[in-house]
């Protein structure tokens, strides 16, 4: 019996432990998601073509990692992140043809 | 016979790639006419009710009781109120700010700042210590309604002065409406240009020509009297682009891009729209 009692405190501190790791991987993993993103967003923004979505998609994300799901967090910082490399690159195409849309 | 070649090849490239505001107005002018051969390009200011008979025929049915009135009446009472200091707008404005909206935006040689009607407004309740009014809607729209129906009849007249900022503010413009923007890749062109009088769902789109001529506007969608940059702020909204504030520096070099576009056609604002 004795026995049993500490291999059952032994087993909890173990997946408290295990958990703990876990959850501050997917913390950090949130917060290099949302660098990366807000990164691309700042550039986006510079070259005047921010999407409306980012932003939605960046509370929507910061709202998931309050709530603990980590890993819809990084899935929606990561995809803000992509709507702002989408922007950069109408950006740098734009830049160079929208010239020829003005009548002559 | 090599310079006069060089010169040649200069004059090709730069009257192609800088081509002056009023080329580029008098190019736009012949594309509509040559989009529209039918069309009597005056008609423009009138919106996609140049285009589609049938709107036309409910929107004039419409202008017997026009629902930007009320915004008439009430900017009037405002214009006239004085400030707690005794001046008034009038007091702010060249001939006492009646029948002048065809002069705005002006480029302020000055400040480097483009002046729209609604940003001399408020500059003018700054100027005399009162607090300046939110730049969309309300009594600063009904002033400028006003403003705008004062000036009825008058032509266009937006002046681009000698100096290489106005240009710059222009081309930024410029720029600005011709670029594909937002989730969807819309520019202002694609709309009111190339897709200019056809649907988009159940709506018909308006030309750019004469798009600068009516503000405000008093949308039946928004229930109330607006402002242009309303509008662009819901352009942008329409398209997944982030819209930039009112009267922010993009939106007011916009705004001038698009008024000297509508230059020597006639004001006719306020106006209702769907």
């Amino acid at each position: 019996m004795k026995l049993n009692l500490s291999v059952l405190v032994f087993a909890l501190l173990a997946a408290l432990m295990l958990n703990t790791t876990v959850m501050a991987a997917d913390d950090a993993e949130y917060k290099a998601a949302l660098v990366k993103a807000r990164e691309t967003l700042s550039d986006a923004e510079g070259k005047v073509q921010l999407w409306s979505t980012s932003e939605i998609l960046l509370n929507d994300a910061e709202e998931a990692a309050t709530a603990g799901d980590f890993e819809l967090a990084v899935k929606l910082a990561t995809e803000a992140g992509i709507h702002g490399e989408l922007a950069v690159a109408t950006a740098e195409r734009e830049k160079k043809t929208w010239q020829k849309h003005v009548p002559k | 016979m090599k310079r006069f070649l060089i010169a040649c090849f200069l004059f090709v490239v730069m009257t192609n790639v800088y081509a002056t505001p009023e080329q580029d107005r008098l190019a736009l002018r012949e594309f509509f006419t040559q989009r529209f051969p039918d069309l009597d390009l005056n008609e423009m200011i009138n919106g996609l009710y140049a285009f589609d008979e049938g709107a036309r025929e409910q929107w004039l049915e419409m202008e017997d009781f026009p629902p930007y009135e009320i915004a008439i009446e009430e900017g009037e009472e405002a214009f006239d109120t004085p400030f707690a200091n005794g001046k008034a707008y009038a007091d702010c404005f060249e001939n006492g700010g009646i029948g002048i909206k065809q002069n705005y935006p002006r480029f302020d040689v000055d400040s480097g700042e483009i002046i729209t009607l609604e940003w001399a407004i408020n500059q003018c309740r700054t100027d005399n210590g009162e607090e300046p009014l939110p730049w969309r809607t309300g009594e600063l729209a009904a002033i400028s309604a006003y403003m705008a129906y004062t000036s009825r009849g008058n032509r266009m007249s937006v002046v681009i002065p000698d100096d290489p900022r106005a240009l710059e503010a222009y081309e930024s413009g410029k720029e600005y409406y011709y670029t594909r923007r937002g989730q969807l890749e819309f520019a202002c062109e694609n709309c009111h240009m190339q897709s200019a009088g056809n649907l988009l769902r159940a709506d018909r789109l308006s030309g750019m020509l004469g798009q600068a001529t009516h503000w405000p506007v008093y949308r039946s969608k928004w229930g109330e009297t607006g402002t242009l940059h309303k509008r662009f702020m819901e352009c942008n909204s329409q398209v997944r682009a982030k819209p930039y504030e009112a009267q922010s520096q993009i939106y007011r070099e916009l705004e001038f891009f698009l008024s000297y576009m509508s230059n020597d056609m006639e004001m006719n604002g306020p106006a209702s729209r769907r």
